[in-house]
């Protein structure tokens, strides 16, 4: 999949562009409004990332004009500003989502994910994870036949972590996906483990749970 | 009192006794003038009668008698004129009284003693002193009218100017200060009067207003600016970090240590969001529009935050009732408000505490929701300044941010609503949200506008 960064924040958006390449995207950069306009003449993408605060032109008005170059692309839109209008009036305009800053990148690229699913129809829905198999859409998870009964948050915090597989997630930034704002390092992350400690007694009842491992003093991985 | 009420009391007070002292007066002075007016008149009636004799001599009078005596016909005046001796006594006045015909009557008698050809005459001119003051009573009533008359249409004419005077100054009172809410955002037309006083007052409060709040404004705008320059390098630093983290060639002790540093960046972007969003309330950027169950708001409170009572093994309860609806508020700010004091009610509770959200519904249509918690609670010396921003309470083990209550408290202020915090060290704490009257909804259970507004 193609990205086009339009931030003007360079490093920023170097850090991004880094932590996408990993998740095998393809990444263009643009620093201005101008830039960012001229690359959407040039190529087609199917992801681009957009800053509302640049120095050029309003990102908003970016994003009507981008639209007409790009118009099947998935636009999500980033900014500091955070003020719910903008949040409403980007949403108006065609973004498919909207992140405020300081965002996480594991979140960025869950969302994408998500947008892929639902605007791109991509089929990758049903995931093989040891002996079971996941469904991300009808949000089960089998073991063979047989269904295994996952709570809500024991769901997304499993298949939170198989998005970011092979890769070490903290405690913090797990909890944050599950309670978002409200998520407080404080006492949260010994719920984390409840919840680690309660998915991995379901499912080792069925086979061997070794691809969830704990990562002393950092959190957890899947390792698949 | 009101300057207006003060003036009114003291011009009709004020009136009052110089009509007092009028009516007590008017009969002294009726009667004085009354009786200086007969001894004047009873002069002009000697002089007459000298006149006459001089013309025509003292027989016109006499008729060859030795005395000459005459009265009117209800003997409310004689003259009388009779021969005298030697004596030599200026003219009198004097009240006497005086034999007619029988009657034995008070006059006011005038004596004068001339002489005509050889002999000496007296003279007595009288006049009854029940005529003297005969037009005493209906004048003195006329003056009492005409002093009412006239007190009346000063008193109603002053008041009238009085009003009109002061016009302006409550004019001030009430644009300046009664109608005008913190932070003073409308502009105020200058009050239109000719009393430079008032124009100097007004100018003044004016000058006063836009002082506090270009200050206000400017802290409010620094805040906002800070905290919006600081996301974009807490960003960086974030996306760095997870990228580091991500580096398969890491050991474990940089894992550990990243995690630190994601631990601190995360606790600092938690700062300064909290002061973004309070901010953003002291910026009137939510709508107070939404009308919901508080029982359905508290619910999702509590969803949001069972997973923490599960952990410290909390006791929760809840008495409120499911019929009342609230209006004219922002639902995720009040969620936001209720969701900070819980979460407070939680973290500085003890292990299988105890945690009880109860309402109460005042006469005046206030209507409160009390969160008490079986915490460590707060000392008394600290209560009043336990809603200043990054103000910590001593604690034992757990770190506030400090903001929390902040959040709770703008979020009040921006409502109209009034927090009260009573605690007992050791014991517990209580915090009660009074909800202002007209917040309550009359249509319980219908209405339900819950609008889906981020907290941006």
């Amino acid at each position: 999949m193609k990205v086009l960064i339009v931030e003007d924040e360079r490093s920023l958006a170097a850090e991004m562009e880094a932590f996408l390449k990993k998740a095998f995207y393809l990444c263009d950069l643009a620093y201005t409004a101008k830039q960012g306009l001229t690359k959407m003449e040039e190529n087609q993408y199917d992801f681009i990332l957009l800053d509302l605060g640049l120095p050029d032109k309003d990102g908003l008005h970016v994003l009507g004009e981008a639209r007409k170059n790009c118009p099947d692309a998935a636009y999500i839109i980033i900014t500091a500003r955070g003020q719910l209008e903008d949040r409403i009036q980007g949403l108006d305009l065609g973004a498919d989502d909207y992140l405020p800053k300081p965002f996480s990148l594991l979140e960025l690229q869950s969302r994408m994910q998500a947008i892929a699913r639902r605007k791109f129809a991509v089929s990758d829905s049903v995931m093989a994870l040891g002996d079971f198999t996941i469904d991300m859409n009808k949000r089960m998870i089998y073991f063979g036949e047989e269904e295994i009964v996952l709570s809500r948050k024991e769901f997304d915090l499993l298949s939170y972590m198989l998005l970011h597989k092979n890769r070490p997630l903290t405690r913090m930034q797990l909890s944050e996906h599950i309670w978002g704002n409200f998520s407080d390092d404080d006492y949260d992350s010994n719920y984390i483990d409840v919840h680690i400690k309660n998915i991995r007694k379901k499912l080792a009842a069925f086979s061997s749970v070794e691809w969830l491992q704990t990562i002393r003093s950092v959190g957890y991985k899947i390792k698949v | 009192m009101k300057l207006f009420t003060k003036l009114t009391l003291f011009i009709t007070l004020s009136k009052m006794a110089i009509v007092i002292l009028f009516v007590l007066l008017l009969p002294l002075l009726v009667d004085h003038v009354a009786s200086r007016y007969n001894d004047y008149y009873l002069g002009e009636q000697k002089k007459k009668v000298l006149h006459v004799i001089q013309q025509n001599g003292i027989d016109f009078y006499l008729q060859g008698e030795d005395s000459y005596g005459s009265y009117t016909m209800l003997k409310e005046e004689y003259i009388s004129l009779e021969p005298v001796g030697k004596i030599q006594i200026p003219d009198t006045i004097a009240t006497l009284r005086r034999i007619v015909e029988a009657d034995t009557l008070t006059y006011r008698v005038l004596t004068h003693i001339f002489s005509y050809g050889s002999h000496r005459y007296i003279l007595e001119v009288g006049k009854t002193t029940e005529t003297i003051g005969q037009y005493n009573r209906p004048l003195q009533a006329v003056a009492l009218y005409v002093l009412i008359g006239l007190i009346v249409m000063t008193i109603l004419i002053d008041l009238i100017f009085t009003r009109l005077l002061l016009r302006p100054l409550g004019q001030i009172i009430k644009t300046q200060l009664l109608n005008r809410k913190f932070p003073f955002r409308e502009q105020i037309p200058p009050v239109n009067t000719t009393t430079t006083d008032f124009r100097y007052l007004d100018s003044s409060l004016t000058a006063l207003m836009d002082r506090i709040k270009t200050a206000f404004e400017k802290e409010r705008e620094f805040t906002s600016n800070a905290s919006h320059e600081l996301m974009t390098p807490i960003s960086i630093l974030q996306h760095k970090m997870e990228n580091m983290l991500m580096d398969g060639a890491l050991d474990e002790e940089m894992q550990h240590r990243i995690t630190g540093m994601m631990k601190t960046l995360n606790r600092l972007k938690k700062i300064v969001q909290s002061l973004l969003l309070i901010s953003r309330i002291e910026n009137d950027q939510f709508a107070r529009s939404d009308t919901f169950s508080i029982h359905a708001l508290l619910t999702e409170v509590m969803e949001e935050l069972g997973h923490r009572l599960e952990d410290r093994e909390l006791q929760f309860s809840m008495n409120i009732s499911q019929k009342v609806v609230l209006q004219g508020l922002n639902h995720d700010l009040i969620f936001q408000l209720f969701y900070n004091l819980v979460n407070n009610a939680i973290r500085y509770n003890k292990q299988q505490g105890k945690i009880v959200i109860s309402e109460r519904k005042a006469g005046d249509g206030v209507y409160a929701v009390r969160v008490t918690d079986t915490g460590i609670g707060i000392p008394a010396q600290e209560l009043a300044t336990v809603f200043n921003r990054f103000k910590k309470v001593e604690r034992t083990e757990q770190e506030g941010y400090g903001l929390g209550l902040s959040i709770v408290q703008a979020i009040a202020g921006y409502h109209g609503i009034s927090l009260e915090v009573e605690s007992v060290q050791g014991r517990g704490t209580t915090f009660t949200v009074l909800f202002p009257p007209g917040v309550l909804s009359p249509s319980p259970g219908k209405n339900f506008n819950i609008s889906t507004t981020g907290n941006g």
